[in-house]
């Protein structure tokens, strides 16, 4: 039975979302958008705007005032200033008594612009790439360099080398709820509730793009109805919170989906050279090239490129590499993280390739995969250490099962194995306050469920594991940034290791301080009994009630401050010639297995079954951990075989909705066997894994395999749409 | 632009409303004017079926509905659906299998399976049958909650 405290809520449709928000007086908001890719601003005129009643207009001429007169980040002020870079950002924004006024004033507003070169994909920054290097171009955001050993002389020597370009889609989040927040500002005091991954994040970044201090930004989370990265940073909220200043009344302001598309923050294309050098079934050189359009993301501001290229070297021993990346500035929106960032493309790439460099040296692909693959307490190729990693395990089990369901597969079927490694951000810190009382756990931390339970069942499965206290006797609170213990926020799977971490943190003190003033012999445990919650030392018992203060009494409980600040490993610096790389956390990964159905002719795709095998370390709640895994693979269906985001030479964005961008539905998700494998211990609570991310990134690679199983089509872009598919089998054909 | 007074039901009380423009969209009727928040807004162009609501019985998307062309009809919404006896069979399912995670999805879906139960009950293969479903969507459960949950319904459904 699943205890999930906010499944009845929600099946009666009483949770309200920041969609839902409205008060009494407030106003909405609606931005203005620039009206091309590039260009200079020459006008901006709220007149018209103004003119109409009610309405209130604001843009960059205004900044300044509204926030008394400080400077924000001059790299990422509000509204644009003197050039607009990506087609729709907003140059402006209103505010008016009604939705429909507001988009009215928006529209009235009057914009002009004197266009400029559109730099549209990294094709045009790079034309002739590989075969140059353009460190230097102004379109060159960042570039990361490093390489170990003789890359050359491994290359010349070595008995076979493949080579293969390898192209990926940008890819959306479409969390359901679009983004949506309330803001209202009086005084001193800006307050925005808001559906966020991270209340502190969005604090932090209105305090820096609007130059205020943070102790007068208080930032409430709503329920969010989904992330997957899209919410982990900053959005609506620094134009709604200097609308509802300007305006001195509430305003909330929404995204529609179009704005969604056309606005958010997400995966952008990229085009990858892989090069591989193989002697006597061994790789002995690998050389990896990535150009990776970041859309307006700042200069210099680029992770992406530097974490990326570790996912596209792959969890396999490499003994001699070179990697090069360039994120590439083009007329977009900036880069954003969409669930594991990069990774589910990353991976297809290299599963795709090395499947490729396997057959051409005659070896068996999961064979050859299995003879190179990390194990613990080997080396990565920048030299960092691998601690507990089940990638091994998962790899084994996945292929026995891959073997059983080639022999049942019918013709025109295929089955393939995909791989994924990743590293989870538990080292971004985090802070929980917990009460132990007669009446159980109260846990008081800083984040909302974005929905995949991290929050609201994954806390409370660790104060449960750790006190043995049954989980209704648990509570999971929520406070705004004022009122609850900093977290770094609901992303990069870190919710249950390093705030579980922090929770688990603050109950060890707790049932110290109990044990000692019980004189009770450790461990202790919690249980419920006829006073209420006790405390339990071998069979014997004491009430909480008698434990504690009057004091404490008084205040609902003994209450801990838990935290948890983690450290990540280290790379052999050496290696890096320019840029920044970076060093895992931890190794976690999964194996996985799709047998699809492919119609020679069109070119579709149907899956028809798939299975996972995840390394979790320790699973803490699994029915949670299974919907993950689910969840993430369906995700990962859709960047596999359908979901691409198509931009126009122009910088347009030519399916900026549902229709054209489509979505798995119900009928196209297969049914999906979860194994987890555990005894491969990682730095969350009990030895427990992230498994918000891992699931989606196997997903592109094991979908290629099973479609080159099929039909015999080596696909090297994404997405494996019927289109590509047919293309690629006409270059097989004799 | 025209207003008309409007009548309808919803949720089995009557609703009469003095100036309904022609061009309001029965989703903003529910969710502006009635307060009924638990119809969810996605995208308003018929693509993700979380404005899913009953008219009539059967299951229809609100923000591709004129509340005008829903006059003197009845109306459920997820607010309302728990009285009805296969609404709160799918509602009962949904718990019991745990078909839920960021929720944003749920009350379209509840009202969509609602109205195809209703519709169909087990007469359809269930792979038509889950096709029908196939304009909502869910980011977060990969279905595979959801689908365990139509087809325990479905179970239910064919034993009756
Ligand atoms: S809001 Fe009606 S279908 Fe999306
Ligand atoms: S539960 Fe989040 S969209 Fe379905």
């Amino acid at each position: 039975m699943t205890i999930r405290p906010d499944l009845a809520e929600k099946i009666a449709g009483r949770v309200r979302y920041a969609t839902d928000l409205e008060v009494p007086g407030m106003l909405w908001g609606a931005l203005v958008p620039a009206p091309v890719a590039h260009g200079r601003l020459r006008t901006v005129d709220l007149g018209p705007a103004r003119a109409r009643p009610g309405v209130v207009a604001i843009s960059a001429t205004e900044l300044a005032a509204l926030v008394g007169g400080r400077q924000g980040d001059r790299d990422r002020p509000a509204f644009p200033r003197e050039r607009v870079e990506y087609l729709h950002q907003p140059v402006a924004a209103v505010a008016a008594p009604s939705l429909a006024e507001a988009r009215a004033a928006a529209k009235a507003v009057r914009v002009e612009v004197e266009p400029l070169p559109v730099v549209s994909d990294v094709d045009a920054v790079f034309p002739d790439w590989p075969g140059s290097s353009a460190a230097q171009h102004p379109s060159v955001a960042a570039h990361v360099h490093a390489r170990r050993g003789d890359v050359e002389e491994a290359f010349r020597t070595a008995e076979t080398v493949v080579r293969e370009t390898y192209r990926t889609a940008s890819v959306h989040q479409v969390a359901l709820e679009p983004h949506a927040c309330l803001a209202e500002v009086e005084g001193e005091r800006w307050r925005v509730r808001t559906s966020t991954q991270s209340p502190f994040g969005v604090r932090e970044d209105v305090a820096s793009i609007l130059g205020i201090p943070e102790e007068s930004i208080v930032v409430e989370g709503t329920w969010v109805g989904g992330g997957f990265g899209g919410k982990g940073a900053s959005f609506v909220e620094p134009w709604a919170l200097l609308l509802a200043r300007a305006a001195g009344r509430p305003v909330r302001l929404a995204l529609t989906y179009r704005q969604e598309f056309l606005l958010g923050r997400t995966t952008l294309p990229a085009v990858v050279r892989m090069e591989t050098a193989v002697s006597a079934g061994a790789i002995r050189a690998r050389r990896v090239r990535l150009l990776l359009d970041v859309g307006t993301s700042l200069p210099g501001r680029d992770f992406a490129t530097g974490y990326s290229i570790g996912f596209l070297l792959g969890p396999y021993r490499t003994p001699t590499f070179e990697v090069e990346g360039y994120a590439v500035r083009t007329n977009k929106p900036p880069f954003g993280p969409h669930r594991a960032p990069f990774a589910p493309q990353c991976a297809f790439v290299v599963e795709s390739h090395l499947e490729e460099v396997a057959r051409r040296v005659g070896i068996e692909p999961a064979a050859f995969k299995a003879a190179h693959l990390w194990e613990t307490g080997g080396t990565t190729p920048f030299g960092q250490p691998i601690t507990d990693f089940g990638l091994a395990a998962a790899h084994a089990a996945a292929r026995e099962l891959a073997d059983d369901w080639r022999r049942a597969a019918p013709p025109g079927h295929g089955v393939g194995l995909g791989m994924g490694f990743w590293s989870t951000s538990t080292g971004a810190g985090g802070e929980a306050r917990v009460t132990v009382s007669a009446d159980g756990i109260r846990i008081l931390q800083g984040e909302r469920e974005i929905g995949s339970g991290s929050v609201l069942v994954g806390l409370a499965a660790v104060a449960e594991r750790r006190t043995g206290l049954s989980r209704h006797r648990i509570r999971v609170e929520y406070g705004d940034t004022a009122s609850a213990p900093y977290d770094a926020g609901v992303f990069g799977s870190r919710t249950v290791g390093a705030l579980g971490r922090a929770v688990d943190d603050a109950l060890v003190q707790i049932l110290g301080t109990l044990a000692q003033r019980a004189g009770a012999p450790t461990p202790v445990r919690l249980a419920e009994g006829e006073r209420g919650v006790e405390l339990e030392g071998r069979g014997q018992r004491w009430p909480i009630a008698d434990l504690l203060t009057d004091e404490e009494r008084a205040q609902g409980g003994l209450t801990a401050h838990g935290k948890h600040y983690g450290r990540g490993g280290k790379i052999d610096e050496s290696l890096v010639v320019d840029g920044t790389f970076y060093a895992y956390t931890d190794f976690t990964g999964a194996a996985h297995v799709a047998e699809v159905a492919v119609d020679a002719q069109t070119g579709s795709v149907r899956v028809v079954r798939y299975a996972a095998f995840q390394d979790v370390g320790t699973v803490v709640d699994p029915p949670t951990a299974r919907a993950q895994v689910e969840g993430g693979i369906v995700m990962g269906l859709g960047t596999a075989l359908t979901e691409e985001a198509i931009w126009s030479a122009e910088g347009r964005l030519l399916n900026a909705g549902l229709v054209d961008y489509r979505l798995p539905t119900i009928s196209e998700a297969p049914p999906i066997e979860v194994t987890f494998v555990e005894g491969h211990p990682g730095a969350g609570p009990f030895g427990a894994k992230g498994l918000g991310e891992p699931p989606i990134i196997p997903v592109p690679a094991a979908i290629a395999s099973a479609v080159r199983a099929a039909v015999g089509a080596h696909v090297t872009e994404l997405p494996l749409n019927p289109e590509r598919i047919a293309r690629a089998l006409k270059r097989e054909e004799p | 632009m025209s207003a008309h007074p409007l009548r309808l039901r919803v949720n089995g009380r009557p609703v009469e409303l003095a100036d309904v423009p022609v061009t309001e969209r029965l989703l903003d009727t529910l969710r502006g004017r009635l307060d009924l928040k638990g119809t969810k807004e996605g995208c308003r162009t018929g693509g993700c079926g979380a404005c899913t609501v009953l008219v009539d019985g059967r299951s229809t998307l609100s923000c591709l509905t004129l509340a005008q062309e829903a006059a003197e009809a009845e109306i459920t919404t997820i607010e309302g659906v728990g009285s009805d006896a296969e609404g709160h069979r799918v509602q009962a399912a949904f718990e019991a299998v745990g078909a839920v995670q960021c929720g944003y999805c749920t009350p379209g879906f509840v009202m969509a399976l609602t109205g195809l139960l209703k519709e169909r009950g087990a007469a359809a293969p269930f792979g038509e049958f889950l096709e029908e479903l196939g304009g909502n969507l869910c980011r977060c459960t990969g279905y595979g909650a959801i689908v365990r949950a139509a087809a325990a319904l479905r179970a239910e459904a064919a034993s009756r």
